[in-house]
């Protein structure tokens, strides 16, 4: 399967989401999404809004797919509970785990995208 | 209706304190002049608010604050964590909690801004205030920041469009420089765009600082970027009067991090042979300043301190927040001010499922739906007054806007204090 390379990081959606709530429908809506290249998106067959199964070396998550300008293959997540399930606790020494430039890949998939409950049962399976 | 003018906005490290806050019957119904989140976040204050819960069961604040005694009087290793979001006031109090249990506290700048403090303990740092900026800079830099997202009034308050004492003509004053890795809307308002491979923003900066002292590199580009570009991007640099450069996660939480934010630090102290140039984080919660400062002149260190030895060590990577959760080495954790269930990654989160949680937070949080204690207090800015740092250092006092129905976060964790040390008398 393609590798990408996916980063993390903060939205204007997702600043206005979470005073809405953080276990509400806009602050999914704001944060259970990984914006693509668009041309990503049409060779793996993805249309905006579909969700896909995204996963890395530490874990997997169900999103929806946005089309954005970033430079092809790399993916974008905002901060929140759905990115932290791809991300490794390790910290090499530093206190900070390595919220950018990771190794994933993803594929198209019929499932919902998961909620904040979904996130926190996969958590707790782990 | 009242109105009350000069209201300062608890949510980035901007703290804007020019807001205009309509309030009828105890409720805020309108906000001037805020960025689009801080009107979320006044607009919303009463929604989705916390309720005292001890292990899933409403109950009184009393009780929630009787129980969180019970649990932290009876552990051996309570991790306290959180405190950017509340005044330095509850952040004082955190730290005597802390040293009082013999236990290990840190703040949000561990997934933040933490390596920033580890580069500038090694190299120093050129800084500035937020006035210099708006009043003198003339070149600015946002490195790995995208602030019209992020801090969304930065642009039009300091660093880009206001009219200052040496910037007569504001925006056309100065020239906007933005390196990023990919096109942000930040990025679209930049005289010039630098887009940098992930992970390459090491070798950029290093590239620069050799350029600066007349060498060649051996290769034509670097980080995707041609060499040319960054010699012209230079002499931009070398033409400012006063130039600063802003930095976020862009630096910190790419690979190299904390070595990142020092290649940029020596950049800007080799500029200075040159001509006049500044660096400053881009401080995301509204007062992480505070906490670094209070930490520091509490216990010496600004983050991951432990108290288990009688007296404060610090140890990123061994007393940091996500390190002593993966390591299973505490056996309770007080979350205050924050949300690391949503911050944290998997391992950690479910290790914080594995121990007994207290939270206090004025409003529902993904850390509160894993928690045995809930203790919601009043939001600091709203429900109560207190004292938070700006980005650049600058301390303002926040108002209290309306009356909150909960008590704030110093008598939260005073009474927990109180309660502690009676039991343990």
């Amino acid at each position: 399967m393609k590798k990408f390379e996916l980063i993390t990081g903060r939205t204007l959606k997702q600043g206005i989401a979470l005073h809405i709530g953080k276990t509400t429908e806009s602050y999914q809506n704001a944060v259970a999404v990984a914006y693509l290249n668009k041309v990503d998106m049409d060779e793996n067959f993805i249309t905006e809004g579909k969700n896909i199964l995204l996963s890395t070396d530490f874990g997997r998550v169900v999103v929806k797919a946005l089309k954005d300008d970033i430079p092809k293959g790399m993916i974008f997540m905002p901060y929140g509970p759905w990115a932290n399930l791809l991300i490794s606790v390790n910290t090499h020494g530093t206190g900070m785990p390595d919220f950018k430039s990771l190794i994933a890949w993803f594929s198209p998939v019929d499932e919902e995208v998961w909620s904040w409950e979904k996130v926190l049962k996969e958590v707790k399976t782990l | 209706m009242k109105k009350i003018d000069n209201v300062i906005c608890p949510f980035c490290g901007c703290l804007c304190d020019d807001l205009s806050i309509r309030i009828e019957n105890n409720k805020i119904i309108s906000v001037e002049k805020g960025c689009s989140i801080s009107k979320s976040l006044f607009l919303n204050h009463d929604k989705d608010l916390a309720l005292p819960t001890v292990y899933g069961e409403k109950t009184s604040i009393k009780e929630s604050v009787k129980e969180a005694v019970n649990i932290l009087s009876s552990k051996k290793h309570t991790l306290i964590y959180g405190l950017s979001s509340t005044s330095i006031e509850t952040q004082r109090i955190a730290l005597e909690l802390a040293e009082f249990l013999g236990g290990s506290i840190d703040q949000t700048s561990s997934v933040c801004h933490g390596p920033t403090v580890l580069a500038t303990q090694q190299t120093g740092i050129n800084t500035c205030t937020l006035g210099e900026v708006k009043n003198r800079a003339d070149v600015v830099l946002f490195w790995g920041s995208n602030p019209l997202e992020s801090h969304q009034r930065h642009y039009k308050r300091y660093s880009l469009f206001p009219k200052g004492m040496f910037i007569p003509n504001g925006r056309k004053s100065r020239k906007l420089i933005v390196a990023d890795v990919r096109p942000t809307n930040s990025s679209k308002l930049a005289d010039i765009f630098l887009q940098i491979d992930i992970g390459k923003d090491y070798e950029v900066i290093n590239v620069l600082r050799l350029l600066l002292k007349g060498k060649k590199p051996t290769s034509d580009i670097v980080g995707g970027i041609e060499v040319k570009k960054l010699k012209d991007l230079l002499d931009v640099m070398l033409s400012a009067n006063y130039g600063v450069i802003f930095f976020g996660m862009g630096l910190t939480m790419t690979k190299g991090k904390y070595h990142n934010v020092e290649a940029a630090i020596s950049l800007v102290r080799e500029l200075n042979f040159h001509t006049r140039w500044s660096i400053e984080a881009m401080r995301g919660h509204y007062n992480v300043k505070g906490a670094g400062s209070v930490f520091s002149w509490q216990t010496g260190f600004p983050y991951a301190v432990n108290f288990s030895l009688g007296y404060p060590r610090y140890n990123p990577g061994e007393f940091s927040a996500v390190d002593l959760l993966r390591r299973k080495e505490v056996d309770s954790m007080l979350v205050i001010a924050s949300d690391p269930a949503a911050a944290f990654p998997h391992k950690a989160v479910k290790n914080m499922m594995d121990i007994p949680l207290i939270v206090i937070d004025p409003k529902v949080s993904i850390s509160s739906k894993i928690a045995d204690v809930i203790i919601p207090t009043a939001q600091v800015g709203i429900g109560t007054a207190g004292t938070a740092y700006r980005m650049d250092g600058i301390p303002l006092r926040m108002k209290k806007l309306i009356s909150s129905p909960y008590p704030s976060d110093v008598d939260v964790l005073s009474s927990i204090l109180s309660g502690i040390k009676e039991v343990k008398k």
